[in-house]
Parts: structure tokens; C-alpha cells; sequence
């Protein structure tokens, strides 16, 4: 089948399977800042944004994002010029093998899109569907201290 | 490669006829259908058309539109009601990802082993409201009794009196993250210090749910000075199986202690 | 200390910001033309022969392109350790057996025009199978009438002990002093046994490997490992394919902690693409990664020691026996390190012995793993001293610091046991062990706590743990890591190395090395590493050897760099060598304040007279292993009803030398804490009967989301260790060692009981305290 998602801005046409997940057809087409680490919903490295919302593009049939806005990490910002929540991973070490830092970034970018200043406690909880194993969270949760501060201003 | 048909209707009344055709099931954007096998799925009904994430106040009721996501729920009842066992018991199910995706109507039909809803809303007399061969409005806790309802039927909503309770909601689990391995929910209201009311369901047992019936009459009308928690939880009667890391003994034993202490917690609240 | 221009800076990570940017690409991100996709059919017995096996259904399906299985792919013993030549690890693999070994060992691989044909068409290959008895329990497999699991056939001489005939995949054993002697010297004795579970590594990327051709022919594999340059040899060793003709290219790796010391898929996706001229990729799935890749060895150590009225130790005996699972890779050097990097710990210990077996079982490979069997060996060691202590009636604390191994000290264990054959001896050059006692133990507020029970509601009872560790830094004599550089037009510098960085940040502190080195800016260091094409031989990321045996090797390529830019700029400015001396990306002569900037030899050199491309070139081989130290603090919280451990602060202090990034070593740390806690209370492998793994998926192999963090702290101990140039040790395994016992520590000062099985469930902990 075929289907219109606007991706990182840009409207595009993508065919595929009647029973492909949006991970798998964003990645044949080329959108492989989007990581795959388990299929089934519970690590968080596949989560983009549709139509505004953190999801786990393995648990979306890509025939129910019709039409969607789709938000990638790289449509948050590039090398050349990086989102705060970006730089603020790169500034605190929450970066270890990178993984799960495109997810990381967008579960950032989403809480502080509806809370721009949260306390450590909603920050953990907004990064409960990402799971990392090389930084145990510290600097991760730093990360998005050191982003929220940024975006207000204060840093 | 399996070929599944999509179907994407536009109201309620294209649905009855879809739901009768041979393999072909809901599909409100939840992750249960992903999780199972698809080899038996012909077809898929995408309800995302259908104007069902809402949520309503009607005749003293809440109503939850079945479309409704956690995340939904969660920031509308936070707005007018942040103690509300479903704020308390949702905000812990599942992850931040997911919560934006399961949805009331789905779990509710499924009542998977990772819900967290099902508990709030059993306490709260839920009603679902079916549309299709069975169309209708039925208890909760009927329509988790008797799969005939849910053949080629579909919930398009939940609904609730909307009172005011004072509630505790605990989860028992491995990690954070993580199904509940069994849950309680206890709503609560008192008037001049004496109990006026009180609900006690537990998920989870080995009939997936309980309600503590006889620790609820027994502590109806005693005033908060009254009632004895001490010893509840030992004698409370409910089976467990056993499950991964906890046998059925200790679940049983923790189901107690965790009574005890939510029963505690609420009264001194 | 010397001050350093980036060395003990915490620089950010090189490529951090492409990879915040998803921008940085992994294995599974590069795009193949014509790509054959693989899929692989796993035994559902734990035991069996296969009699037949009719791929004939498969290979008819339209897509399907190859299938390889015993009948078509040569048997060539191996094993998939990712280890220097020749590795000692039991040669006990084939990529395709008659034999099947566990529920999850390889049958066959399908080859399609796509991964869903791929899998579809495993189910049309049917396998006659002969089940045989499986072997799941240790001890049971040790037995002579036991049946075998390996060795029934050819073996390859390996240099290790090796008994099929008994499933022992290794054997190792050490003695020192008389045991019964150093017994009857004892006031008291203890002995206990612990078991450590299984567990998985849960690098968050999946092992992938794609292998394509180049245009000349030439076969490219990509693959996700920590041994680019095992993999080249391994894999032209098992298909006999001309190591001349293979280029491995290690990416962005997504984690590795040992997992990816493997040599598992490289082979696979090669003989696909050899076979049929094509592309061909691998990606596995979750529950592939959980079952057939590799695991963390279970292990049960029996230790009993012998000590004075006073707490000293005058008889130790370890015996460990681990159970390999169905082959033996790493089978004996893990076993190895558990008495290697343990037992030098407590060096004054007279009378010692350490025995081992590694166990062929029919359950899911062991392999290396972050810690490496020290972590199992720590598990029982810090128990058991902190039992000494309380019977002893010594402060724990200072009980540790008077029997720690110091500065100037050595210890036997150290020549007698190394990696597959005798150790090498060393003395201990640095050690702030007690430091980071004092420091930990003031971070956590260790006398206020400790031995208090301190309660707060709903039944929690307080309780205080401490385990101490060491590691090592790279195998001695064994490791060797190497560089190269050259200089370009403006005077930055391109470095070349074979040291694989998988996450750790190994690109970026060896930049920061070859930086300090040249008086350069970080971004005039542009980093290659891990492509066997192009950068020069290292032995890969493992044994935690990067900092110290890389980072030496590069230092040293930098320091000959340097000396052919004195050289230069001593022709360019009529100076005499020695009156140069290096300042930022220049070079000057202090006492006639001339000065030559790189940029202006880099031109001279490469352009104007006597041209020559300024280059050099470095290897280095370490001749010991100077240990890490660590002591950990975890304060606890034990539910006295329920028996549920709640971790509420988790305190490092580590000594790694001179930390040569700081943030990096904090990273380090924080993650090996974290994971360790998470083993130590939940990850486990459950099976069933059958040896059948039930649990192979994130929702049901719990690890610590952020949500279930203590509250952590990790103390960096500068120390300086004089045979590094810059003072560093390693710190990549040492923090995993400490959480379990620390806890299990605190548990009993809490409440009294010893918990000596991981993982702690609350249900374990509650029938303990109930009997």
C-alpha cells in the first residue's frame, strides 16, 4: 500500500506492506537515525514523534500513520546546527555509545515541549520508556536538567 | 508479507458490518495487536477516524470515549481531579511511549497482564458501552466475565459516576517498568469520620481480579477510630498462581501486607 | 602532577554530537545493493544428533537463494572467543553441527531476497532429530557416566586443558603454602558457597554484520564487534577465504560489555556472500541476542578461609566451578579471573589455593562479559571478609585497609595465574584503595549507618554494605595495540588506530593523548580507528586494556611524531634539536625566542626541500597489568515484611590513575553500577525443564530503567601510575564487581540474613528472614 507522512517537514510518499510497523518502512527508507533494539515496545531506541506524541514506531502499523506528522531526531537538528536537548547531551557525557540517544533526545525534547521545567522525578519518568545501558541514567537525566535550563534561558 | 485489508470508517455506523467479516478485528492504535501473532488477522479497522479520544462529564458520569489514550486520561483527570486513582495508577502502567498509545476502549477488551486500568475501574462500577452485534451498555465486570460480549462487538466507551473519593492504588512489580504482578485499588469515602463507603479490588489473582467483598462490609459504617486493619491482610481470602520470581505463597502473603498498609494509608488520609 | 593541556580534561566526546544528531551511522544503518538477507533456524532441543535435514520445501520458495547447513558448509573447528592468537579457548565449534547443544544452538541459515522470506522459509525445513539426555545441572555433567556434549569426534590441539570426556571445557588450579597448616592456625573458619546467575549483556544495539564486495573484489564486512582484527582472522581461518581478501570495518558499535567479543555472524554473512557473490546482512532479533548469542557464566564458588582471633586470614581455599554452557569459549579464562583478579587482593594470605572447572552444560554459551569472572569471584570474597570482620569484632573498614594489597607489594597469584598460561609477575606501583574507603565511607555517612538498623516507615530497616575490587589493565605480554600518524598541510594530524571504541569514548581520549602529546588542539586530532584496511593492528576492546595498552601505544606514535618535527623545524630555523621544545602547534626555541609554527613544517616538509611526509608509527605490548581499585558503598532499605530491597544511595570511589577524562570515567562507572545492581536484584536466565529459556525479552528480563535509579556518586581517586605515560589504569569492568555484594553486605546489617544467591528477589530475601 501506499501512504503520505510528513517527515521532519518535508511531505513524502512511501509504499509498503499492509502489515509493516513504521519502523521497519522508515528505515528501509533511509531514516536510520531510528534504532531498533528490541521490536516489541520495551527499549525505547524507535520512538519518534507522531503527530507530536513519543511513540514506538515498532508498535505503529505504518498503515495507521497515514497522513501523519512524523518528528525524527534529525528533525530536531543537525551537526551544524544541534537542538539545545542535543548539545545538552554532548555537554553533560550522557553520550556513551549513542544507541539510544536518538530516543533519548526526542523522550527529552517531548517532556520539556509540556514541561519546560520539571523536577528530577519527571524527568526519570519521562525517560521510562528508554532504556540505556552503558551511562546508568545519570548523566542523561543531567542532560535534560542542563537542556530545560538552556531553553528557558538560564544557562 | 501477509496482505491485511484496511479498513478506515468514518462513523459508528460503518462498524457493525466490518466487525461481522471473518478475521478481521479494532484496531484504536494499542500495542496488543502488534505483541500476538498476525497469521490469524485478515483485516484491521483503523478507529482512529471515529472520534472516540474524548473524555465527558454526562449525567454525573465521566465518560471516556474508548480512543482515549493513557496519556489522555492521565492529563485530563490531572487537570480536575489530580488525586484520582486513575492518575495514580496510570501514570505507572506501561512507559511514557506506550502510554501515549494504549488506549481505555483496548485494554479494557483485552485486560492484559500489563494493565493498569483495569483495577481503578472496576472500583469505580465502570460501564462499558458496546457497539455492533451486542450493542448496549454493561458492567465492567460482567463484560470481563462473559466473552460473548465481545464477539463482533466493539467498546466505544467507559463511563463512571463521577464522585469524589479518597483512593490508594499499589502496584507490586519487578522493576519500575514492568507488569504489575498484582495491583489494589481502594476508593474510600467518609463522612463525619465514619465510613460511608469503601471498594476494594485486587488484579491479578488467580481469577485476574477480586473484589474483597467481606473486608468491604465489614468496614462500612465503623468510624476511622474503629476500624482495625491489624490482621486483615492475613486472613484475606484470595488464590494466586504462581508467576515468574514470586510463588503463589508469597503472593498471597504480599497481597496482605500491602492491603494492611493501603487500608491504613487511606484511613489516615 | 604534571598539568596537562587535555589530559584529566573532560573533553566532550568526539562523535557525541553525531550521534545526539543521529547522524552517526552503526552497522545495520549502511546501505547494501542487492542484498541477500539471513535468517537463522535454532534447535528446540536442548540435546540431540540430527539425523537428516531436508531443505529441499526451502529453497523452492521463491526469494530463497541459499541455505547452509552440516551438509554443505566445510566443519572446521574453532571457537568464536575473540582472543589472541591461538586463543585459549576450546576449538569445540563448527558454523554448522550434526549436533545440536542447547535450545537455541545453530541448524541452518536461510538466504532470501528478503528478511520475511527469509524467516518464512526457516519453517519449511524439516529436521529429523535423534533427542539425546541433556545436561543442564553442573555437577550432574561432571559425572563419568554423564553423557558428552563435545569431543565425540576430531579435536584441535589447543594449548588449555581440555577433558570432553568429563564435559570439562576447562580446568585451572593454583596452590600455595600448606592449606591444612594454614587451617589448624585458625581461630575460626568460614566457608560458604554463592551462585551467580546467568545474565545477559543487553548492549541496546543488536548484534548485526553485513559483508559486501568492493569493486576490486575484495570481500567489506561490517560488523558489530569489540575484535576487528579477530574477526579477519577467525573468519578467513573457518571458510578459508585469504585473510588478504577480507576488510572488516567496525562502526558505531551500540554497546558491547564482552557481548560483542564474539565471533558469532561475521562467518555466517561472509559464506552467504562468498557462495552466491552477493550482499548479505544479519540483523538479530532481541530474543536471538537473549538465547543464542552469549551470556554472563553462572557460576558457584566455594570459599572457605581460616582466621585469627583478630581478623587475619591464614588459610584461604576457592574452588569455582562455572558453567560454561554448551561451548566453551572463554571458558577458561573468565574461570581464570575470578582467583586472578581477586585473590592478589588480600595478598598476605600464606596458605591458598584456587580451584576451577568450567562445565559444558546443554544451556546458552558463556562468554566474556563485563567483569569477567571477577564479579563472581568478588560476589563471595567481599561476603566472606565482612563476615571476618563482625566475628574478628573489627571495624570493616579498617579491616580492609590494614590487608589490602599497598604500593611496593605483590602477590603470588599474579605469576601463577594468567590468561591460559602462567602469569606474569608485578608489583603493585599505585594503589589508593584505602583513600577510597575514607572517601566513600564519608560520601555515604558509613558510621552514622552502619550497624544502626536504622527504621523508617512501613518496616524499612536500614542497612550498610562495602565491597572493595581491583581489575586489571590489558593482559601483560599477550595484549598489543598499536598507531600511526601523519601530519598534514596545516598541521593537524590524522591518527590511525586499531583500538575499537565501542561506546566507551576510546576515539576521543586517545585523541586527547596524541593532542597532549603535540601541544595541539583536540580538532587539529582527526580520529580513524577499527578498519583492518586502513588503520594498523590492535587486539580489540576487551580485557580493559584500551586506555593503558592503546593509550601507551598512541603516546608513543605521538612522541615520534614529535621528535620528527623537532627534526624539521631544527632545519628550518639552523637550531640545534635540543634547544627546541614544543608550544601550541608550534615549536620554538625558548632562548632565541625563534619559533616555526606546524603549519609552516607541515608546508616545508611536504612542498619545499627535502620533502618527506612527517609520519610515524608505534606498538606497544604492556609487561603487566597494574590493577584498578574501587571500594563501593551501597546503603539499602530492606521491606522487613516483604523482604524488598530498596538501593537507596550507591557510592563509587575508584582509583584508575590519572583519569584521563573525567566525565568519561564517571560514565564508565555509573554504568557498570547500574548494571550490576540490576543483576545483583533481578536479571536472571529462567528456563524450564526442558532448558528452554522463558524469558528472552525486555518485559520480562528486567533491567534498571531511570526511574529505578539510587541516588549515585561516583569519586574519581587521582592516583599516578608510573608505568603509563600519563598515569591512567583502566576503569572499564572494575565498578560491576562491587553492587552485588555491597548489597548483600548491607542486607545482613540491615536485617541479618546472608543472601549468597543473585539474583535477590524480594521473595528470596523474605523466606531467608522467615527461617
Amino acid at each position: 500500500m501506499e501512504a503520505v507522512f510528513r517527515i521532519n517537514g518535508k511531505e513524502k510518499t512511501f509504499s509498503f506492506d499492509s502489515d509493516a510497523t513504521l519502523l521497519a518502512v522508515l528505515r528501509d527508507s533511509g531514516y536510520t537515525e531510528i534504532k531498533e533494539g528490541c521490536r516489541e515496545g520495551a527499549c525505547g531506541a524507535c520512538v519518534v514523534l507522531l503527530d507530536g506524541l513519543l511513540i514506538n514506531s515498532c508498535q505503529v502499523f505504518a498503515a495507521s500513520a497515514a497522513g501523519k506528522e512524523i518528528i525524527t531526531v534529525r528533525g530536531l537538528g543537525d551537526v551544524h546546527s544541534p537542538h539545545p536537548v542535543q548539545s545538552a547531551f554532548v555537554d553533560s557525557g550522557a553520550v556513551q555509545c549513542g544507541y539510544c540517544t536518538p530516543g533519548m533526545v526526542l523522550a527529552a525534547y517531548s517532556l520539556l515541549q509540556k514541561n519546560p521545567d520539571p523536577d528530577d522525578s519527571e524527568i526519570k519518568r519521562a525517560l521510562d520508556g528508554n532504556l540505556c545501558r552503558c551511562t546508568g541514567y545519570v548523566k542523561i537525566v543531567e542532560a535534560v536538567r542542563l537542556a530545560a535550563g538552556r531553553m528557558q534561558g538560564n544557562g | 508479507m501477509r496482505e491485511i485489508r484496511w479498513y478506515y470508517p468514518e462513523n459508528l455506523k460503518q462498524l457493525p458490518d466490518l466487525l461481522k467479516r471473518e478475521g478481521v478485528i479494532p484496531h484504536g492504535g494499542g500495542t496488543g495487536i502488534l505483541r500476538g501473532s498476525l497469521n490469524h488477522i485478515e483485516g484491521l479497522i483503523d478507529l482512529g477516524n471515529l472520534q472516540l479520544r474524548y473524555v465527558r462529564y454526562r449525567n454525573g458520569k465521566i465518560e471516556v470515549g474508548a480512543g482515549t489514550t493513557y496519556a489522555d486520561l492521565i492529563e485530563h483527570l490531572s487537570g480536575t481531579d489530580p488525586d484520582h486513582i486513575l492518575v495514580k495508577a496510570l501514570k505507572a502502567a506501561a512507559s511514557t511511549p506506550l502510554r501515549n498509545r494504549i488506549t481505555v476502549g483496548g485494554s479494557a477488551a483485552f485486560f492484559p497482564v500489563w494493565s493498569d486500568l483495569m483495577g481503578p475501574l472496576l472500583a469505580l462500577d465502570a460501564e462499558v458501552t458496546l457497539t455492533g452485534e451486542k450493542g448496549g451498555s454493561y458492567s465492567l465486570s460482567d463484560y470481563t466475565k462473559n466473552g460473548e460480549l465481545r464477539k463482533m462487538s466493539l467498546i466505544t466507551s467507559v463511563q463512571w459516576k463521577n464522585k469524589s473519593w479518597t483512593s490508594f492504588y499499589h502496584r507490586e512489580s519487578r522493576t519500575k517498568v514492568d507488569y504489575p504482578v498484582f495491583s489494589i485499588s481502594i476508593l474510600l469515602k467518609v463522612r463525619k469520620d465514619t465510613i460511608e463507603d469503601i471498594k476494594i479490588i485486587i488484579v491479578g489473582t488467580a481469577r485476574r481480579f477480586t473484589q474483597c467483598l467481606q473486608i468491604e462490609e465489614s468496614l462500612k459504617s465503623l468510624t476511622l477510630d474503629q476500624a482495625r486493619i491489624e490482621g486483615i491482610g492475613s486472613k484475606l481470602d484470595v488464590q494466586f498462581t504462581g508467576r515468574r520470581n514470586f510463588s503463589a505463597e508469597y503472593l498471597k502473603h504480599c497481597v496482605g501486607i500491602q492491603l494492611e498498609r493501603g487500608l491504613k494509608a487511606i484511613l489516615r488520609s | 602532577m604534571a598539568e596537562y593541556i587535555h589530559v584529566g580534561k573532560s573533553v566532550t566526546k568526539i562523535d557525541s554530537l553525531g550521534l545526539a544528531a543521529g547522524m552517526e551511522k552503526f552497522t545495520d544503518d549502511f546501505p547494501t545493493e542487492d542484498t541477500l538477507h539471513c535468517a537463522i533456524l535454532y534447535s528446540p532441543h536442548a540435546h540431540a544428533d540430527i539425523m537428516d535435514l531436508d531443505t529441499k520445501a526451502a529453497l523452492e520458495m521463491e526469494g530463497v537463494v541459499d541455505v547452509l547447513h552440516f551438509k554443505n558448509v566445510s566443519r572446521v573447528l574453532h571457537t568464536t572467543a575473540g582472543q589472541g592468537y591461538p586463543e585459549p579457548s576450546p576449538y569445540d565449534t563448527v558454523l554448522f553441527d550434526r549436533k545440536v547443544r542447547f535450545i537455541g544452538d545453530r541448524i541452518a541459515l536461510v538466504a532470501a531476497e528478503s528478511r520475511e522470506i527469509a524467516v518464512e522459509a526457516l519453517k519449511k525445513i524439516s529436521v529429523e532429530y535423534k533427542v539425546l539426555e541433556p545436561l543442564f545441572d553442573i555437577e550432574k555433567a561432571m559425572n563419568p557416566s554423564a553423557p558428552r556434549i563435545h569431543g565425540d569426534e576430531e579435536h584441535v590441539e589447543i594449548p588449555v586443558a581440555y577433558r570432553p570426556e568429563v564435559n570439562l571445557a576447562a580446568e585451572v588450579e593454583i596452590a600455595f603454602g600448606d592449606l591444612e597448616e594454614g587451617f589448624s592456625e585458625a581461630d575460626f573458619t568460614e566457608e560458604h558457597t554463592y551462585t551467580m546467575q546467568a545474565a545477559s549483556h543487553c548492549a541496546i544495539e543488536p548484534h548485526a554484520a553485513l559483508a559486501f564486495f568492493d569493486a576490486r573484489g575484495r570481500l567489506v564486512i561490517i560488523t558489530t564487534t569489540q575484535v576487528p582484527f579477530h574477526v579477519r582472522r577467525i573468519v578467513s581461518r573457518v571458510l578459508d577465504i585469504p585473510l588478504h581478501s577480507i576488510r572488516v570495518i567496525k562502526p558505531r558499535i551500540g554497546g558491547g560489555f564482552g557481548g560483542k567479543q564474539e565471533v558469532i555472524l561475521e562467518p555466517l554473512v561472509a559464506l552467504v556472500a562468498w557462495r552466491n557473490k552477493r550482499a548479505s546482512r544479519i540483523v538479530l532479533s532481541r530474543r536471538e541476542v537473549f538465547v543464542s548469542s552469549r551470556t554472563r557464566h553462572a557460576m558457584r564458588i566455594r570459599l572457605k578461609t581460616g582466621a585469627r582471633e583478630d581478623g587475619s586470614i591464614t588459610a584461604l581455599e576457592m574452588d569455582a566451578l562455572m558453567n560454561a554452557g554448551a561451548y566453551g569459549t572463554h571458558a577458561l579464562t573468565v574461570l581464570s579471573n575470578t582467583g586472578s583478579k581477586v585473590l592478589p587482593l588480600f595478598n598476605k594470605i600464606d596458605h591458598l589455593t584456587f580451584t576451577g572447572k568450567s562445565v559444558y552444560t546443554n544451556l546458552p554459551i558463556g562468554g566474556a562479559y563485563r567483569g569477567y569472572g571477577a564479579t563472581q569471584g568478588y560476589f563471595a570474597f567481599n561476603q566472606q571478609i565482612d563476615m571476618i570482620a563482625r566475628r574478628a569484632g573489627q571495624d570493616l573498614l579498617e579491616y580492609c585497609k590494614r590487608w589490602h594489597i599497598q604500593e611496593g607489594e605483590t602477590s603470588d597469584v599474579f605469576r601463577a595465574l594468567g590468561e591460559g598460561k602462567k602469569g606474569v609477575s608485578q608489583t603493585i606501583k599505585s594503589c589508593r584503595l584505602s583513600e577510597c574507603i575514607d572517601r566513600g565511607a564519608a560520601a555515604i555517612d558509613w558510621y552514622e549507618k552502619r550497624g544502626k538498623q536504622l527504621k523508617s516507615g512501613n518496616d524499612r530497616v536500614k542497612g550498610m554494605g562495602l565491597a572493595i575490587a581491583m581489575q586489571g589493565s590489558g593482559i601483560p605480554q599477550v595484549d598489543m595495540a598499536s598507531a600511526s600518524m601523519k601530519m598534514n598541510d596545516d598541521g593537524s594530524f590524522n591518527l590511525l588506530i586499531g583500538a575499537t571504541d565501542i561506546g566507551t569514548g576510546s576515539d576521543t581520549i586517545l585523541a586527547q593523548i596524541a593532542a597532549e602529546v603535540l601541544c595541539i588542539p583536540m580538532e587539529k586530532i582527526i580520529v580513524l580507528s577499527s578498519d583492518t584496511d586502513t588503520t594498523p593492528f590492535d587486539t580489540g576492546a576487551y580485557a580493559s586494556s584500551t586506555t593503558y595498552i592503546s593509550g601507551s601505544a598512541v603516546e608513543k606514535c605521538a612522541r615520534n611524531i614529535k621528535a620528527r618535527i623537532i627534526t624539521a623545524a631544527s632545519q628550518i630555523l639552523g637550531l640545534e634539536e635540543e634547544d627546541l621544545s614544543l608550544d601550541m602547534e608550534k615549536v620554538t626555541a625558548p632562548k632565541s625566542g625563534q619559533q616555526v609554527t606546524y603549519e609552516q613544517i607541515a608546508l616545508s616538509t611536504l612542498y619545499s626541500r627535502d620533502q618527506l611526509q612527517i609520519q610515524a608509527q608505534a606498538s606497544y605490548v604492556s609487561q603487566e597489568s597494574p590493577p584498578p581499585f574501587i571500594a563501593q558503598f551501597a546503603e539499602v532499605d530492606v521491606d522487613e515484611k516483604t523482604g524488598r530491597i530498596y538501593v537507596v544511595k550507591f557510592i563509587s570511589a575508584v582509583d584508575c590513575g590519572q583519569p584521563i577524562n573525567p566525565v568519561l570515567v564517571e560514565g564508565q562507572v555509573e554504568g557498570a553500577v547500574v548494571n550490576g545492581i540490576s543483576y545483583a536484584l533481578w536479571e536472571d536466565y529462567i528456563y524450564n525443564s526442558s532448558g528452554k529459556m522463558l524469558n528472552p525479552r525486555f518485559w520480562d528480563y528486567k533491567i534498571y530503567t531511570a526511574l529505578d535509579l539510587p541516588e549515585m556518586k561516583t569519586i574519581v581517586v587521582g592516583s599516578f601510575e608510573e608505568t603509563h605515560p600519563f598515569g591512567a589504569k583502566s576503569v572499564a569492568e572494575i565498578a560491576i564487581n562491587g553492587p552485588a555484594p555491597a548489597i548483600a553486605n548491607a542486607v545482613y546489617d540491615a536485617v541479618g540474613v546472608r543472601m549468597f544467591d543473585t539474583p535477590f528477589t524480594p521473595e528470596k530475601v523474605w523466606r531467608k528472614m522467615r527461617s
